[in-house]
């Protein structure tokens, strides 16, 4: 009876849900978050349906397999994509339900965590044997072998150790992590090893990165009006700042900055609300400010687009656009290059893209637009910068640098192999 | 009766911190700004549609965990909870612990919050979530002086560390405009001690949760329980010594003590929606900059008064 209460009642909330975002389909997970039956929750501890979205590329298998074992039981695999042999992983489990990628995706995560929590579906055994990584030799009073003071090193398993402390002299444990490409502080597909020590990142290198944004959304007919790209270019910017309020913890704010995006009739003005509310919630003051900063020479002729103009370089595609020029374009610049200034930026850049389209009119693009987060070799180049950027700062930091740099890894890797 | 009073205390105990958690779960969807919820919906369901799921669900194990720690945890802070609301006087001479030192066993409850919380962050064997560990020591040596001071700061005027004597000196006029520093620093340093809204870092969205990483089923809804239990238990004692406690015209006092811990605790869940978490170093250079010379203004102008 009770246990019959519990199961209905448990089937009634709003499905915990944990994305794998895969190839194309960054937008359409975002969108979600919009969804009243669902919650986007962030670890899959906290999930009962985990939702792959979209092709993974091969190599992130066993990342992704890892992190539906995560799932606590009961736990139910959707795949949500376009064709069934794009199948999660090529099966990532052999009991997930497929949805087309224009299908209800909130429909059918409804159903499957109904059935999940009635019983009606029995759960999804692990998919990766559960062993330890490295086996225990059962030597010493943990099985984790060595003798002596400290018990010897684990089999396997990286010891904490010191080393020399970066900033000031605390000498702590140094532990090794890799990070992504699963997480959602992490621009989907970035895979990080990060060497902590204690909350400090000690060394930071990128050791994956994978094509899982959504490109080509500008395929039109000959070249595009200004007015699609400019509105591109805000919903771009605006989606980018729903992304980092969510890394930032504020999550209710970053819903309402997307239902902002969604919304076909946004004006100029609407951004300078929310240009108040993240004013005062003390992003810019408290979080972002002196962090990561760049200098005009290290952004110079790379391509990076805003992050380049928030350190005062007035690079931009469009200045040299006779129908841009017409429209009375000046490149927004910011001074000072720091991850506060990069969010103003993209604040100022999308009021000035809506302000563009409003008066574009018919007028069309000559040559390749801007792109609104930099070329794929300005997102090479960001790539290169994050050790320098990042080492020596706490992880929080970090995070809130990486953020503000705008990274799409899946833009520099794909056109990084057409390159070479 | 008295046989019965430790089952009843316990009971009413326990009952408190559940609707506790409630509230603060319906508080959070109505203060959310608007446009922001999910809608469609019913607030006063999904709390508890929430919890089924968690009921519904088991344990994930991770690597060679601290099992006997991590069960601890989230039954310390529940424990350290129920001690914050044990406290408080709803009636003159009427509190469940009826202790004549409240304000020292208020003060041991905030000061023992960082071991839960950090066996929290430890006992999973997960870096992140121990990173979430570190984050709250560095956040609860900050908050720790500064809250015993302002609480200090009330005890002076009552000459005694009884709640029940500091809300009866309160009569006509409330600390919170007698000591107008103490009441802003006291809910500073308290949504540290609850790791919540701004100074959530423990639990931090950049290390996907924090402490909260690897607690999962019926653990993670005890582990929220200690958590909302913690801010009604800090909101309900901050009623009783800023706010006049059980004071007030025309209501009985029970109800008067129930308004105030309301008030506050929707100002606590409203911050959560609207300031950024602060990061960790940030927090402990303001605290130790800002808050913790506040609060011995506080106590010296307090200080001062009662001397002249």
């Amino acid at each position: 009876m009770l246990v019959r209460a519990v199961a209905g009642l448990a089937a009634r909330a709003a499905v915990p849900v944990y994305p794998l975002v895969g190839e194309g389909m960054q937008v359409r997970v975002q969108r979600l978050h919009l969804d009243p039956r669902v919650r986007v929750v962030d670890s899959p501890r906290h999930a009962t349906v985990l939702l792959v979205a979209g092709r993974l590329p091969p190599d992130t298998r066993e990342a992704a397999a890892r992190v539906h074992d995560a799932l606590p039981r009961p736990r139910a695999t959707l795949g949500w994509v376009a064709t069934p042999d794009d199948l999660p992983g090529a099966g990532l489990s052999g009991d997930a339900v497929v949805v087309p990628a224009e299908g209800d995706v909130g429909a059918a995560l409804v159903r499957v965590h109904h059935e999940l929590m009635s019983g009606a579906r029995p759960g999804e055994g692990p998919l990766l044997p559960d062993e330890d990584p490295v086996p225990w030799r059962g030597e010493g009073p943990y099985g984790h072998g060595g003798t002596g003071m400290t018990g010897g090193a684990p089999f396997g398993r990286p010891l904490a150790e010191r080393d020399d402390d970066l900033r000031d002299g605390l000498t702590l444990d140094v532990v090794p992590l890799t990070v992504g490409p699963f997480v959602p502080f992490l621009p989907p597909g970035l895979t990080l090893r990060v060497v902590f020590n204690g909350d400090v990142v000690h060394a930071l290198e990128v050791t994956g990165s994978l094509p899982t944004g959504d490109r080509d959304h500008l395929t039109a007919d000959g070249p595009p009006t200004i007015e699609a790209v400019e509105r591109a270019r805000a919903d771009h910017h605006l989606r980018w700042i729903g992304w980092a309020l969510r890394v930032h913890g504020l999550p209710r704010l970053a819903t309402w900055t997307l239902r902002l995006a969604d919304d076909p009739t946004i004006r100029p003005a609407d951004l300078d609300r929310l240009e108040r509310r993240l004013r005062r919630s003390g992003l810019f003051t408290w979080h972002t400010r002196r962090l990561g900063r760049l200098s005009a020479e290290q952004v110079t002729g790379s391509g990076l687009g805003p992050v380049a103009r928030a350190s005062g370089v007035a690079e931009d595609a469009r200045c040299d656009d006779p129908a841009y020029l017409a429209l009375g374009f000046v490149p927004i610049t910011h001074d000072g290059g720091d991850a506060a200034v990069r969010w103003l930026q993209r604040l100022a850049e999308a009021r000035q893209a809506l302000t563009l389209a409003e008066r574009a009119g018919q007028r069309r693009v000559s040559g390749s637009p801007e792109p609104p987060h930099g070329t794929p070799a300005g997102q090479r180049r960001l790539l290169e910068l994050l050790p320098e950027l990042t080492v020596g700062t706490e992880w929080g930091d970090a995070v809130a640098v990486l953020a503000s740099l705008d990274l799409d890894p899946g833009l520099a890797a794909v056109r990084g192999q057409v390159g070479s | 009766m008295n046989g019965l009073y430790p089952v009843m205390a316990v009971a009413v105990t326990a009952g408190t911190l559940v609707v506790g958690a409630y509230v603060v779960a319906v508080l959070d969807e109505l203060l959310a700004p608007s446009g922001s919820q999910p809608g469609g919906r019913s607030v006063l369901v999904e709390p508890v549609a929430r919890a089924a799921v968690l009921v519904r669900q088991s344990r994930v194990e991770t690597e060679r965990p601290d099992w006997q720690a991590w069960a601890l945890a989230p039954g310390l802070l529940l424990g350290l909870a129920a001690t914050m609301l044990v406290v408080v006087p709803v009636a003159p001479d009427v509190s469940l612990a009826g202790v004549p030192h409240g304000v020292i066993l208020f003060g041991a409850a905030t000061a023992l919050v960082v071991i839960p919380t950090f066996l929290e962050g430890w006992s999973p064997n997960s870096l992140l979530a121990l990173l979430g560990g570190y984050r709250m020591f560095a956040q609860a040596l900050s908050y720790v002086i500064p809250l015993a001071l302002v609480l200090i700061g009330t005890a002076l005027p009552a000459e005694s560390l009884d709640f029940d004597l500091i809300v009866a000196d309160q009569q006509g006029l409330w600390n919170v405009v007698r000591m107008p520093l103490g009441l802003p620093v006291y809910l500073a340093t308290v949504t540290g001690l609850a790791f919540w809204g701004p100074l959530s870092a423990p639990a931090g969205a950049d290390i996907g949760g924090g402490i909260d990483v690897e607690a999962s089923s019926l653990h993670l809804l005890l582990w929220r329980l200690g958590q909302s239990g913690v801010l009604v238990g800090a909101s309900a004692v901050g009623a009783t010594a800023f706010l006049g406690g059980w004071h007030g015209p025309w209501l009985p006092g029970p109800v008067w003590v129930a308004v105030k811990t309301l008030a506050l605790l929707a100002l606590l869940v409203t911050s959560r929606h609207w300031l950024a978490p602060l990061r960790p170093e940030g927090f402990v250079v303001l605290a130790w900059t800002v808050l913790l010379p506040l609060a011995l203004l506080d106590v010296f102008v307090t200080g001062g008064w009662l001397l002249l």
